[in-house]
């Protein structure tokens, strides 16, 4: 390696390190339970609304290849964040309505799924839960 | 490969976007007001902030184009600078212990389990609003995040009959418009993220700075000599949010998380990982 690509290379570490964002907050661990690599898109109808702390749930029912319902559970931020993110309890989303979500799959391949972003009837997109990864720390000590 | 002239701008450049994201407060719009001042002269820390470098409404991220990714944010607008720009000095068997941690995804975090955190770790974390309330002798923060709190005594000393807590014990004084608190009397196995456990030789001292309006400077310097070789020190940037409010944020409320961990550590093999080779 040259000097020249020695160089360059530390700068743009360093950039990355430093456009690094702040600790997201979580309660506990994602990649203990889901699975950054097993991303899920999902279309259902909505069944229960957990508005709860430290997490909230919401449950949708899903039919899958062979036309069999199948309820998912899907988890996403506490309750004080989601009315920070533009969520509104018993308003942006009342059960019977029909939404698409993007998340990762729970390791075990049971019907539950990290929560990140919901696309509302209204065709809308809110945040519903952080990046996959949070909370897990860095594969290796910095 | 690039002529000299070509790599020197290359250079130049990132080390400019460099400077402006990591500069504290880098933002685009500039300082929003002076520092207000209580009667007796010392800068007024009292209101709501978020960990942050935007100045405004609270910051939070939504939904681009492709699934689960934020939108772009406008040019110039920094990213937080994040609270831990600096390798911890760890020990040697520190680090392995971190290590270690790390490969087990932190599943033995004990915020898991909704118990309290000492205030370098809850200070940072964007999600959440915390409340500064000031008096003459005593300063008040409330943290949103785990519903914590802590009452700070002005110009006071340490106790003699600290008992070990999870938040320590605090005690502040002014160094001219910085607010400094310092902290003793933890309980050993406290984490700090990164794998970092604390132990019962922990001293805290932190630094609040108003240095305008909106923005509030934290540094936090954690020295342990059972786990730290020296000083670590981690920073973050806070901005005023006005017309926030604290929520409550009950973490027992809906914690399914002890159930479902006691399964997965009957087979951790399911989610542990190996650092990748450097």
């Amino acid at each position: 390696m040259t000097l020249t690509v020695a160089v360059r290379s530390a700068a743009a570490l360093a950039l990355v390190a430093l456009l690094a964002p702040p600790p997201a907050g979580a309660h506990h661990s994602f990649g203990v339970v889901y699975d950054a690599n097993k991303p899920v898109t999902l279309t259902g109808t909505v069944t229960k609304f957990e508005w709860t702390n430290p997490h909230s749930h919401l449950f949708i029912d899903v039919k899958d290849g062979s036309g069999k319902v199948v309820s998912w559970a899907l988890e996403g931020y506490p309750a004080t964040v989601l009315a920070r993110t533009g969520w509104k309890r018993d308003e942006t989303v009342k059960i019977g309505d029909t939404i698409t979500i993007f998340g990762w799959r729970a390791r075990d391949g049971s019907p539950l799924a990290h929560l990140r972003q919901a696309t509302l009837p209204d065709g809308r997109k809110l945040f519903f839960g952080p990046p996959a990864g949070t909370g897990e720390g860095a594969a290796t000590v910095r | 490969m690039r002529d000299a002239a070509t790599t020197t701008r290359f250079i130049a450049t990132l080390l400019f976007i460099a400077a402006a994201v990591s500069t504290p407060g880098a933002q685009q719009r500039g300082s929003s007001g002076p520092l207000p001042r209580t009667a007796d002269g010392k800068p007024d820390l009292t209101g709501v902030y978020q960990a942050s470098t935007r100045r405004g409404a609270w910051d939070y991220d939504v939904p681009g184009e492709q699934a689960g990714v934020p939108a772009a944010r406008p040019a110039g607008d920094a990213q937080p600078t994040g609270a831990r720009p600096e390798p911890v000095p760890f020990t040697p068997e520190a680090r392995q212990r971190a290590q270690a941690i790390l490969n087990r995804r932190s599943v033995d975090d004990p915020a898991t389990l909704c118990l309290p955190q000492p205030t370098p770790r809850m200070t940072p974390v964007a999600l959440f609003p915390v409340q500064i309330v000031q008096t003459p002798q005593q300063i008040v923060m409330l943290y949103e995040y785990f519903g914590q709190s802590r009452v700070i005594p002005i110009g006071g000393k340490q106790p003699d009959d600290i008992e070990p807590a999870y938040m320590g014990n605090a005690v502040g004084h002014w160094d001219g418009d910085t607010l400094v608190v310092e902290m003793v009397g933890f309980k050993p196995g406290l984490w700090f993220g990164n794998g970092l456990v604390t132990t019962d030789a922990l001293k805290i001292t932190e630094r609040f700075t108003r240095i305008d309006h909106d923005q509030l400077n934290y540094e936090a310097v954690l020295e342990d000599p059972k786990v730290l070789t020296k000083p670590y020190t981690m920073r973050s940037t806070l901005m005023l949010r006005e017309g926030t409010r604290l929520r409550e944020y009950s973490c027992i409320e809906n914690n399914v998380d002890p159930q479902r961990y006691e399964k997965l550590l009957s087979d951790p093999s399911t989610f542990t990982r190996t650092p990748p080779v450097q």
